[in-house]
């Protein structure tokens, strides 16, 4: 039987609490994946047998979660469009199942504003007189594709129960981080840089082995001359090359000059991955054959010494009489 | 006959033990150093032996003496398996139409306008330390607008060590301080036709070779 329970909370979902209740959901259930920020759709397909009916799932996430002091409601229905909406209007702590045959006639009393579409299109549908989800899906498939556009056709399809309705799962963030304290503080960019590898070394180990890339990078160096200095990197491509991570944060440092100081320790995070994916450049061409280093080379040396500085030229007519004319010169980077 | 088997054998065993190619002997090394070698076409290539990445050049003469030229041709030749070149202007005298004659791909150029010593010691070490380039040129002007000398490169020079990159220094005079494998250029004669100035030729040494060799090269305008 194919089931699916929509976990909403209530009140303000910080980060960490939206990061705790995916911990939480994944480490009771196979598959959850998140709709949206504090809403997460979970699959019960197969859990029956291990986990009882879903009721009893839905029952044991309400009680996990207050256990913690979330407040949440949680849809059951076979469709996660129908379980998102009914796990929004359920009060707190409620388990609300809507069995197959009931979900068109649930959703058929509600308002368009239930359905994801714009404004304008809502009001245009108003005029024709359409103002619940029950005569919206009794239109016409087609003419609804032709008249409004993909995005309402979507909505459409939600109506009227034909949503694909998989659940995409989404593993909780696991924390990728290096540390390192020194008794003696490093004074010297170099110095520092050098030691940065050692923290980097099993990061990019960690990663290589998960087959994940970093794609942004944190260091938070500890001061003993000031407080922290926090420095963020986006690693374009992201790599979990550890050469390359460290070239990252080390041009991170030198775009602040006077601020390293006396560091005595050091964390670095992996605060976003992705998917590792193999590079053919590097395969075949020569080194020094890396064409995203030579553009983040450029963008580095732009962002230092401003604009006109980084150019690329192309020869616009050799046989000009003017020098000047010769020439065309550009930006090397935007 | 016997050792040279018991050598293999050896090898053989210590392949099979620790993996394939645990031992290997310098020659392979240098051809690996070979296939990375770019050459600038020119009978400089001859004195020089090619420039590896990973090494410093530095060429050196007075005004209209061939030295930009052969850097080009050295921009020229790191680009023809798909790499890119770095070309520090400290002089802002980078001749579009000159590197385009000389082979350059001025798509994969990228000219750094660098207006202080401590712009181009920026720009050089940037270009150096990623991967991005093979060939990264410093180009220091004449004597009358030099940003640096060739002496004030020194903290580069530890990035061109084990760096992708190889590093070519262009100036009017040698480094006083710092030992650095250098060619100096001179101009020859020019040559006219027809009372026009048609090409000039120049010949180029290294500097402290105990055999004096030349090299005399011919450029047309």
């Amino acid at each position: 039987m194919r089931a699916v329970a929509v976990v909403h909370l209530r009140g303000e979902v910080s980060d960490a609490r939206h990061a705790k209740v995916l911990d939480a959901l994944c480490r009771i259930l196979p598959r959850v994946g998140v709709e949206a920020r504090g809403t997460f759709a979970c699959d019960l397909r197969g859990t029956t047998r291990l986990l009882g009916p879903p009721e009893r799932v839905g029952a044991r996430i309400v009680e996990t979660l207050a256990r913690a002091r979330i407040a949440a409601a949680v849809g059951i229905a076979e469709r996660p469009f129908a379980a998102r909406v009914a796990a929004e209007r359920a009060p707190a702590g409620d388990v609300v199942r809507i069995r197959p045959a009931e979900e068109r006639s649930f959703l058929a009393v509600l308002p368009l504003l239930t359905l994801p579409m714009g404004e304008e299109q809502r009001e245009e549908l108003a005029l024709l007189g359409i103002r619940d989800v029950g005569a919206f899906a009794e239109l016409d498939r087609g003419a609804v594709l032709d008249r409004f556009g993909r995005a309402v056709a979507a909505a459409h399809a939600l109506a009227r129960g034909e949503d694909p309705g998989e659940v995409r799962g989404a593993p909780p963030r696991r924390r990728i981080v290096g540390k390192r304290a020194w008794d003696d503080a490093i004074t010297e960019r170099e110095q520092l840089v050098f030691a940065l590898k050692s923290v980097l070394d099993p990061l990019a180990t960690e990663l290589e082995r998960d087959g994940l890339a970093a794609l942004r990078l944190e260091a938070k160096l500890e001061r003993e001359d000031g407080p922290p200095l926090q420095v963020e990197r986006l690693v374009l491509p992201p790599t979990a090359n550890a050469s390359a991570l460290l070239r990252s944060l080390r041009w991170g440092l030198e775009e602040r000059p006077d601020e390293v100081g006396r560091v005595l320790g050091v964390r670095v995070e992996v605060t976003e991955v992705e998917p590792s994916r193999g590079r053919q450049i590097g395969l075949f061409a020569a080194d020094g054959a890396n064409e995203e280093e030579a553009i983040a080379v450029a963008r580095y040396l732009r962002s230092r010494l401003g604009p006109g500085a980084v150019m690329r030229a192309e020869v616009a007519d050799a046989d000009a009489r003017l020098a000047e004319r010769e020439a065309r010169w550009e930006e090397a980077v935007s | 006959m016997a050792a040279a088997a018991a050598l293999t054998d050896a090898i053989a065993r210590l392949d099979v033990r620790y993996g394939a190619r645990t031992v290997v002997t310098a020659t392979t090394a240098r051809d690996r150093a070979d296939q990375r070698r770019f050459l600038t076409g020119t009978p400089f290539d001859r004195l020089s032996g090619g420039i590896e990445p990973g090494s410093v050049v530095a060429l050196v003469g007075e005004g209209t003496c061939g030295k930009v030229t052969m850097a080009l041709r050295a921009v020229a030749g790191a680009q023809r398996d798909g790499a890119t070149a770095l070309w520090v202007d400290g002089a802002r005298s980078f001749d579009a139409v000159a590197a385009h004659r000389s082979g350059v791909d001025l798509h994969r150029v990228v000219v750094v306008r660098a207006r202080t010593g401590a712009e181009v010691l920026l720009a050089a070490g940037a270009g150096l330390r990623s991967e991005g380039f093979r060939l990264v040129v410093v180009d220091l002007g004449p004597s009358f607008a030099q940003v640096a000398s060739p002496d004030a490169l020194r903290p580069v020079l530890a990035h061109a060590r084990g760096s992708t990159s190889a590093l070519v220094v262009v100036a009017d005079a040698p480094a006083i301080r710092l030992s650095l494998p250098t060619f100096a250029f001179e101009r020859v004669s020019w040559e006219d036709r027809h009372g026009r100035t048609v090409g000039w030729t120049f010949a180029v040494r290294k500097l402290g070779d105990p055999a004096e060799d030349r090299a005399v090269l011919r450029e047309a305008v």
